[in-house]
């Protein structure tokens, strides 16, 4: 499988362990990523509150990339996901298709809708179904309790991942479940980790956070997941910020969706990147048998 | 005859008056898959239990009375049938809506939700430069009625207040129901208060809003809430530009992007915050970037920027958005 390699804005910086974590994944698969150089940020939702329609065109521009390589094009995060799915939506309302397709024409570019957007979860869930993936997992994620957490813009406002219910989905649980784990079904699965207000109200993104936080840890997790990198800076880097809105210790390793992929296939904590994490993630690699119990 | 199915439900009871604590109350009924689960609780009520309390008037999705939470989702009891939920978890579990206090059963307190639509001055102020024609009809053109998109349609039903996360992080936020009306005005050609309604809504008002779309999926009658909060964002910041750390945020977002085709997330916490307000992150950003030291690195750009800096001027300045 060949596919056009979005990895966004943060997993090529703070997120890095994201795009490792990928990398190591489609290897293993032999899935081909295939970079493109020119690809721009997503516009991660700010964009498209300033100026729908230059996002819209930004989106297109590196929407025309994929299209012209004849490539589906792979995202690994909800955001990216969710924005460059929303410029193949509105490309269809003939004002702004008229507006875009005039603006990329005086670039010398056009892009006539039929690049395909997939989340790395659901390429894995269309083409890695439980009895392909299965007899590759070498090291099962047995009696590791898992929360997933999908982040909206893979669910919402609609058919962001085909098939699944914007508040009830169930495809990352399934993957979970195909690697050996143990998925813990919880509200706050589904609900926002607050990164959309991380920068301009933070006492109440922390807030959001930590209550999802609470509730997978309520529900018996011993770890998150989440598709989105943006998800994790909340989940993960700013958990310490969650603890003092919601007034007690949390400490909830949080792994990127390719880190639990690549555990399971058999990757070193070091291949995925797991020393980068803010909260620790040795409690979980323990019960996986990843790292050895202290004696 | 339609074949029944055995439906588990899971129902909230609480009387704050007699009952030390809520507790879920367990029914079993036989009703057909289609059965919606306004008329399971119904059936409860007059068959079981007559003692449980909830709203409802019109069974059919008109009066908006019914909205609770079914299986965590926040949906309008007549609407929701019980097959499809069943399908989804096994059972089907009732609660009041989210966001506003219970007074018994599944009937809230709906005087927050109401208070947070006065806000917004829920009411046509005419312009007077464009007074109403006396005694004549003033018809609007087929552009200008689309412009409102789904928001008429609006029941007051609270399901998307019961379902926003803003609200439950932060009561100062109005709910997406009080903005999406906002919106309704703001795009009314007879309406002349655009300036005062966003001026009184701004602070604290729209931009903690978290585009999560729970509102809009929530929505009985396909509103979209969070659809129009995004294009109040838009007219906001082109009617009285970047006034708040949220429009800050996105402008400067926008702004990150032309210059580099890319984020450069250090940058933006500083166009955002300011410098005083990147010094009082200073500990979490060392504490995160000891970590993550590609925070620190030269911000990196796109190869082909300056395509990206030929749309901005092709699509900046054009009217565009709401
Ligand atoms: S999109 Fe905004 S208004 Fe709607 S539910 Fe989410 S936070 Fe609330
Ligand atoms: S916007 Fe939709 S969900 Fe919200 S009150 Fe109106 S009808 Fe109900
Ligand atoms: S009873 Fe009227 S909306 Fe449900």
């Amino acid at each position: 499988m060949r596919l056009a390699y979005y990895p966004g804005c943060v997993a090529q910086e703070s997120g890095k362990e994201l795009d490792m974590a990928t990398r190591w994944v489609a290897r293993k698969l032999g899935i081909e990523l295939v970079e493109f150089p020119k690809f721009s940020c997503c516009g991660s939702g700010f964009v498209d509150e300033a100026n729908m329609v230059l996002n819209v065109a930004l989106n297109a521009r590196n929407l025309s990339f994929a299209e012209a390589a004849g490539l589906d094009l792979l995202t690994i995060c909800s955001t990216c996901q969710g924005m460059l799915t929303l410029a193949n939506r509105k490309l269809e309302e003939p004002a702004i298709r008229t507006r875009v397709d005039s603006a990329l024409g005086q670039l010398g570019l056009h892009y006539s809708g039929t690049t395909k957007v997939k989340h790395l979860l659901q390429v894995l869930t269309e083409s890695y179904p439980p009895e392909k993936l299965q007899p590759l997992v070498v090291r099962p994620l047995r009696g590791l309790k898992v929360g997933a957490f999908y982040g909206c813009h893979l669910l919402r406002p609609q058919g962001e991942l085909p098939g699944e219910d914007g508040e009830d989905p169930h495809s990352f649980e399934d993957l979970l479940r195909a690697l050996g784990a143990e998925p813990v079904m919880y509200r706050g699965r589904v609900m926002c980790c607050g990164f959309p207000i991380l920068f301009v109200k933070e006492g109440t993104a922390n807030r959001i956070a930590g209550r999802q936080i609470e509730d997978a840890a309520a529900h018996g997790a011993h770890a998150m997941a989440t598709p989105c990198p943006l998800c994790h800076i909340s989940l993960d880097s700013f958990q310490n910020h969650a603890a003092r809105e919601v007034g007690h210790p949390l400490d909830m390793p949080i792994f990127h969706l390719p880190q639990l992929v690549g555990l399971a296939l058999g990757a070193t904590p070091e291949e995925l990147g797991l020393a980068r994490h803010l909260v620790d993630t040795e409690a979980a690699l323990r019960r996986i048998g990843t790292v050895a119990t202290p004696a | 005859m339609v074949e029944s199915v055995s439906v588990p439900l899971s129902v909230y009871r609480f009387d704050p008056g007699r009952d030390a604590s809520p507790r879920y109350v367990d029914y079993r009924l036989d009703l057909p898959r289609h059965t919606p689960v306004l008329t399971a609780l119904l059936k409860i009520r007059s068959e079981i239990d007559s003692s449980l309390s909830l709203r409802y008037s019109c069974r059919s999705a008109i009066c908006g009375s019914c909205a609770m939470l079914i299986n965590s989702k926040s949906r309008l009891a007549c609407q929701t049938q019980v097959g499809p939920e069943l399908d989804l978890h096994g059972r089907i579990v009732i609660d009041p809506m989210r966001n506003q206090p219970v007074l018994r059963d599944l009937v809230v307190d709906q005087r927050p939700f109401w208070q947070d639509y006065e806000r917004i001055l829920p009411h046509l102020v005419t312009d007077p430069r464009h007074p109403m024609p006396e005694g004549k009809p003033n018809p609007m053109t087929p552009e200008q009625v689309e412009r409102f998109h789904e928001t008429p349609r609006c029941i007051a039903c609270g399901a998307c207040y019961s379902a926003c996360p803003a609200k439950e992080a932060d009561p100062t936020f109005p709910g997406p129901m009080a903005l999406a009306k906002l919106y309704r005005f703001v795009v009314d050609p007879r309406d002349g208060a655009t300036r005062e309604r966003l001026l009184r809504i701004q602070p604290g008002g729209l931009w903690t809003c978290l585009r999560c779309h729970l509102c809009t999926t929530s929505c009985p009658k396909d509103v979209q809430p969070s659809e129009r909060i995004r294009d109040l964002k838009e007219l906001a910041i082109r009617e009285q530009g970047a006034t708040e750390a949220g429009s800050r945020h996105a402008v400067g977002f926008k702004e990150n992007l032309h210059d580099r085709g890319l984020l450069n997330e250090m940058r933006l916490v500083r166009q955002t915050d300011g410098v005083l307000g990147m010094l009082r992150q200073a500990p979490q950003g060392i504490r995160i970037a000891a970590k993550k030291p590609e925070l620190l690195h030269k911000p990196r750009r796109i190869e082909g920027q300056e395509e990206v800096r030929r749309l901005y001027e092709l699509l900046e300045d054009e009217e565009g958005g709401a």
